[in-house]
């Protein structure tokens, strides 16, 4: 049993401003024009967990960031070619993060670590990264759906589990290194955390959060039931094909990379990788021209595919989608995707 | 041999040759790279042949298109430099009203008569129509914007130096945005063109707290029906709405014959 301790909030916010002493610290802030957002915080900040509402990126984006240099590169003067592959290994934390963000995290590291092309750059930030999760006790906006896909709960990937309970917080070291970190941090031993935590659990709202009208087990199968549906027109009439559901998406990581050559030295250059993004018209466009997803309903039905039943069958994992409610809430078209996962299970989900 | 560039003004307030000047530490490398052969901000010197033209400027004269075409011949690639030039700019909007009207409005009644009965006033008479630069020649590639990203600059000089495509990616000002994590503009209430515009200028304007109000022109292919119906809801009325995309692109909407590749593409 590794260190549990219940400290109040102050002091636990107090300590995770101090750590910035020491180390990057990344914890979600409002930005310039609104809008949460992880950012880099200094030891003076006022912190507070109050008033959470989904971050307009989720943290788990900062282990592979939206615009990266993956190596630098040059054409030597000896006909030789030499590479030097940019890696950052600063040891940060990344502190409040939420349950489905860290259930995210979970599956971002299964695909960067386990997947066809384990990813270097993804992993040394992952690794140098501390994570200090915190559970929620409300539903975080009208449009998170965590619950209905089973990642209010996860834990999986935390250092550091922050549990609101009554008016403080119960604070369990989840790895050696959380421990360490939580060496700082004042507060009551507890010798059992489990009634705790089924006290916060009793606490919460039933139901939490908006609730799917059936089982997301159901979609893998009502999804390849629905393939020629004309649902999929109906939910992308307005689709701008703008890529926000993808690019806030936790679990969206796919990237398009290119080369870039110094003006100076034509020699030498970098290659940058930029997220991208399936619901924008080209992604699907190959060598001459021909494109295996014309149709914004095309690249809608491959999204939520992905989301629901292709990743979770290839990594035999639990759904992609983890109910963060971001796309359904940034989309200026009001697309959600739990529309779409609701219309299938009661258009296609089988038995009712 | 280096490379000869050179940069040409037509209708425009030249604030994108003044850009280009600015990236001030690209520019001493550039300068090693190629030769600058005609720069009005800059210097005077002239030559027969032009490795990259630069245009800047809409067309408005037939004297105009016709020294646009002499330097489209005598050019190796030629590019469209700013929103002027790619999409006809706010100037374009004069299209929408008779040139009389237009005449009078901004010169009084007076001269608007005499250019039409005044033979040496004539030439000002045929000032009819704003046109981009597409709409003259064929265009190469498009630095959209106003002003021009000096970045984007500085990459598509790079490039074609070094002989290889520059990548200007085919997508909306949104994918910039949400790389930056703002949040959206429609989140406060207001509203916004970034969903149908040209990204590459990395969101700078709602980045700095305003709103995307569309100077790299309409994307291609953009559900523009969508969008207005997104606007209505927020509240916009429909001359508001058209008010909106005319302020950069109205010749972009203008129906029009082309005789270029058209503002659609950055490819050849
Ligand atoms: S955010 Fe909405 S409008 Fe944009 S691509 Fe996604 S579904 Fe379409
Ligand atoms: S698909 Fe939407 S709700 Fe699901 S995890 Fe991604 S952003 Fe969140
Ligand atoms: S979606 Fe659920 S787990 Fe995620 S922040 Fe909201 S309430 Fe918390
Ligand atoms: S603020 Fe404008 S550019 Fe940014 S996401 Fe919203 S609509 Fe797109």
């Amino acid at each position: 049993m590794r260190r549990a301790i219940v400290a109040t909030e102050e002091a636990t916010l107090a300590w995770i401003a101090g750590l910035a002493n020491e180390r990057l610290v990344d914890f979600p802030q409002t930005g310039p024009a609104g809008g949460l957002r992880f950012a880099r915080t200094s030891p003076d900040d006022r912190l507070t967990f109050a008033d959470y509402r989904p971050t307009v990126l989720p943290p788990g984006k900062t282990f592979a960031p939206a615009n990266e240099v993956l190596f630098t590169f040059a054409h030597q003067a000896d006909g030789s070619f030499r590479a030097t592959p940019i890696i950052d290994r600063r040891p940060r934390v990344l502190a409040g993060v939420r349950p489905c963000d860290l259930a995210a995290i979970a599956l971002m590291d299964h695909v960067n670590r386990d997947g066809d092309h384990p990813d270097p750059h993804y992993l040394a930030r992952r690794e140098a990264t501390t994570i200090v999760a915190y559970r929620c006790s409300k539903p975080c906006s009208d449009r998170c759906f965590c619950a209905a896909v089973g990642s209010l709960d996860s834990d999986e990937g935390a250092d550091i589990l922050l549990t609101p309970v009554d008016d403080a917080l119960l604070a369990e070291a989840r790895t050696p290194t959380g421990e360490a970190l939580m060496a700082d941090l004042d507060g009551t031993p507890v010798d059992d955390p489990a009634p705790l935590v089924a006290r916060h659990r009793a606490a919460r709202p039933q139901p939490f959060g908006r609730q799917l009208p059936g089982s997301p087990d159901d979609l893998p199968a009502a999804l390849e039931r629905s393939w020629s549906s004309p649902l999929w027109e109906t939910h992308t009439a307005r689709c701008l094909s703008c890529g926000t559901c993808n690019l806030v998406c936790p679990t969206c990581y796919c990237f398009d990379t290119h080369d870039e050559v110094d003006l100076a030295d034509p020699n030498e250059g970098h290659r940058c990788r930029d997220w991208d993004s399936c619901m924008l018209p080209e992604f699907a466009v190959v060598a001459d021209g021909h494109d295996f997803r014309p149709t914004v309903a095309s690249r809608q039905r491959h999204r939520v595919k992905r989301k629901f039943e292709y990743l979770q069958q290839k990594f035999d994992s639990r759904p992609f989608c983890v109910g963060c409610g971001r796309c359904g809430a940034q989309c200026t078209a009001d697309i959600d995707i739990f529309d779409i996962a609701s219309d299938v299970l009661k258009q296609h989900g089988g038995t009712p | 041999m280096k490379p000869k560039i050179a940069f040409f003004d037509f209708a425009s307030c030249e604030g994108c040759q003044l850009a280009i000047l600015n990236v001030e530490d690209a520019l001493l490398d550039l300068l090693e790279r190629v030769d600058i052969v005609e720069f009005r901000e800059a210097l005077s010197e002239k030559a027969p042949r032009y490795d990259i033209a630069f245009i800047e400027g809409s067309i408005h004269r037939e004297e105009d298109a016709d020294r646009l075409r002499d330097i489209r011949a005598r050019s190796r690639v030629l590019v469209a430099l700013g929103a002027c030039a790619a999409i006809g700019n706010v100037q374009a909007r004069s299209n929408a009203t008779a040139p009389a009207v237009n005449l009078a409005r901004v010169y009084g009644e007076e001269a608007r008569d005499r250019v039409q009965t005044d033979p040496d006033h004539w030439p000002l008479w045929a000032h009819t129509r704003v046109r981009p630069i597409s709409d003259v020649v064929e265009v190469d590639y498009y630095l959209r914007g106003c002003p021009v990203v000096p970045a984007e600059f500085v990459k598509l000089v790079t490039a074609l130096i070094a002989g290889s495509e520059p990548r200007f990616a085919r997508e909306p000002v949104c994918t910039e945005c949400k790389r930056a994590g703002n949040l959206c503009v429609f989140a406060r209430g207001e509203t916004c063109l970034g969903q149908v515009t040209w990204a590459g200028c990395g969101a700078i304007c709602v980045t700095q707290g305003y709103r995307c109000d569309g100077c790299r022109g309409l994307l291609p292919g953009a559900n523009l029906e969508a969008h207005r119906q997104i606007l209505r809801d927020a509240g916009l009325d429909d001359a508001t709405i058209d008010d909106r995309y005319d302020l950069f692109c109205s010749a972009q909407r203008q129906p029009q014959q082309r005789r270029g590749a058209g503002p659609g593409g950055h490819a050849r």
